[in-house]
């Protein structure tokens, strides 16, 4: 019995040691710190809710927190949408799948800063992409990253590029847990092929779909990568998410506030993945 | 009858609309790498040229090939060490019931789900005070501790389908725990911790925040770093610098996704699904 305790700390210790040191830590130290005043060069003093309080005030923070839900809301809803189509597509028979499943992984394989380089140039107003095929079906040019609408769009669509093969994987092996014969079933019982996907496929994933949703939406929230390089936050700090404008302020020197501003994004992940769990499960108690 | 051709018909629509949609970013950006300008709206706007590719690699100025010497240094290591840590946890959860085991797992799993944001302003704190700035470690250890949890799950799943009866053998004979962990159950769990190795060497590679505040220079600078902080002499985005850049910076990931397509989904969807 001692020998399994010892072997049992041996082989935990090493996991323990890093993620204590690593991320247990500096998240403490970040809590820690969001009660002071911590700017580099000044004397730290103990301001208790203060930077808190200053959040609720700070106008600029409340666009960014609006911009970073309306972000998260649109850019999670049409990955959820696309990725099931292309799990679909996926899960079907036909030469070359597995192919097409390697070119389909990879939007999100490579750096999300060197998809974001893509999707800035393709978005430049005097010869991006976009604005080729703007011309060609319109007759006019975009001003893509240049107005507020624009640019929320903009970036909507550079993350659903991105991150569609990631939901479409997931929910591949949703779709993969599906047995045949309740399909066959279906058929015989004469459900059409739309009726089939909604009341045989869909309810069968609906698992596997809030995981995919839980782990897309705490990643949307803390989107930081893509805005930086395309937009910087701009135009005028309209699509500043919340974790660029916290980044801005540890830039700056000033820890206490930063650290409030990453603080409070963590507590709305963190409500958000309760009220999903929550939900999740209230339904599957139901049917 | 009809049944059959619409849903032949939605499939091939499918397939054309998913590989367009996927692919053609990344084909512009790999047209843009070998053209001697960016523009190629207008005609005979792409003349082929290896100039870019010869300026990045050429170029000390760039020091593109020296952050991607750090990138795959740190990426590789970091993996690896993180395979192995996570693996040794994950044997042990899953061959022994003990207190705290379910809090264990739950725990790590919960600060997976902070934000990056959260910790980079105190870990440059620490990073500074140890005068790690702009070094390997500073990288390494962030690294390996925010991908324990991806590494202890993937491998967890694994874990889980080895029956312990191969443990008990080994142990009969004399093995210890260690013995046993190493030179019995690694072998035959070799795919997963393949699978584990691909996606935490992706995720090391194209971490992009903790490398943007704790590297300064080409020291320890990585390939998302560089590429993000491209500038050109003028002010002007050398964009064809840029695409031959992230076309070489792809390369070992898009192989990854094309060639082990198989490690990639099993150790994503294994995660996901246990």
């Amino acid at each position: 019995m001692n020998k399994d305790h010892r072997n049992i700390a041996l082989f935990t210790a090493p996991l323990l040691f890093f993620i204590l040191l690593f991320v247990l830590l500096p998240v403490l130290g970040t809590l820690y710190t969001s009660f002071f005043r911590d700017v580099s060069f000044m004397e730290r003093e103990f301001v208790g809710a203060g930077n808190y309080l200053r959040l609720l005030r700070d106008s600029r923070f409340l666009k960014s927190l609006l911009f970073t839900l309306v972000f998260a809301l649109l850019s999670v809803g049409f990955e959820m949408i696309l990725g099931m189509g292309a799990a679909l597509v996926l899960n079907e028979t036909f030469p070359g799948r597995g192919l097409i499943r390697g070119i389909a992984l990879i939007p999100w394989a490579i750096p999300a800063v060197v998809g974001a380089r893509i999707w800035q140039l393709i978005y430049r107003f005097d010869y991006g992409l976009a604005n080729i095929l703007a011309m060609r079906f319109f007759g006019e040019k975009v001003n893509w990253l240049g107005t507020p609408s624009g640019a929320l769009f903009s970036l909507v669509a550079a993350d659903v590029w991105r991150t569609t093969p990631f939901v479409a994987i997931i929910l591949l092996a949703g779709l993969q847990a599906v047995p045949g014969e309740t399909h066959e079933q279906g058929k015989i019982d004469g459900a059409g092929l739309f009726q089939r996907f909604l009341y045989i496929t869909l309810p069968a994933v609906r698992p596997v779909l809030i995981v995919a949703l839980l782990f897309r939406t705490i990643d949307a929230l803390r989107v930081f990568d893509i805005v930086y390089i395309m937009t910087g936050g701009g135009p005028s700090g309209t699509t500043t998410p919340v974790s660029l404008y916290g980044y801005g302020y540890f830039l700056m020197g000033d820890f206490g506030y930063g650290s409030a501003v990453s603080i409070s994004l963590f507590l709305i992940a963190f409500i958000l993945s309760l009220v999903f769990l929550k939900t999740g499960r209230f339904r599957e108690a139901a049917l | 009858m009809k049944e059959k051709v619409l849903k032949r018909l939605l499939l091939i629509f499918g397939i054309c609309f998913f590989l367009l949609f996927f692919l053609t970013p990344f084909l512009w950006m790999v047209a843009v790498s070998f053209s001697s300008s960016p523009n190629l709206a207008v005609r005979g706007g792409f003349r082929f040229t290896m100039e870019n590719y010869s300026n990045i690699l050429g170029n000390k100025n760039l020091h593109f090939p020296d952050y991607l010497k750090n990138s795959l240094i740190v990426s590789s290591l970091s993996s690896i060490i993180s395979a192995i840590i996570g693996g040794m946890c994950a044997y042990v959860i899953s061959r022994f019931r003990f207190r705290g085991r379910t809090i264990l797992i739950l725990s790590v799993l919960a600060l997976s789900m902070f934000p990056q944001i959260c910790i980079v302003g105190y870990l440059f704190k620490i990073m500074s005070s140890a005068s790690w700035i702009n070094t390997y470690r500073a990288l390494f250890f962030p690294y390996v501790a925010f991908s324990l949890p991806l590494a202890l799950w993937i491998l967890l799943g694994y874990f889980s389908q080895i029956p312990g009866e191969i443990d008990e053998a080994a142990l009969v004979d004399g093995a210890t725990r260690w013995q046993t962990f190493f030179k019995v159950i690694v072998p035959i769990t070799l795919p997963g911790f393949l699978s584990a190795f691909l996606l935490l060497f992706m995720f090391a590679f194209n971490e992009f925040l903790f490398a943007l505040m704790l590297t300064v220079d080409h020291r320890a600078r990585t390939v998302p770093v560089g590429i993000a902080l491209f500038q050109g002499l003028h002010g002007e985005i050398p964009w064809g610098n840029i695409m031959a850049s992230s076309v070489l910076s792809c390369l070992p990931l898009v192989l990854i996704a094309v060639a082990a397509q198989r490690y990639v989904i099993r150790g994503l969807t294994g995660g996901a699904l246990k």
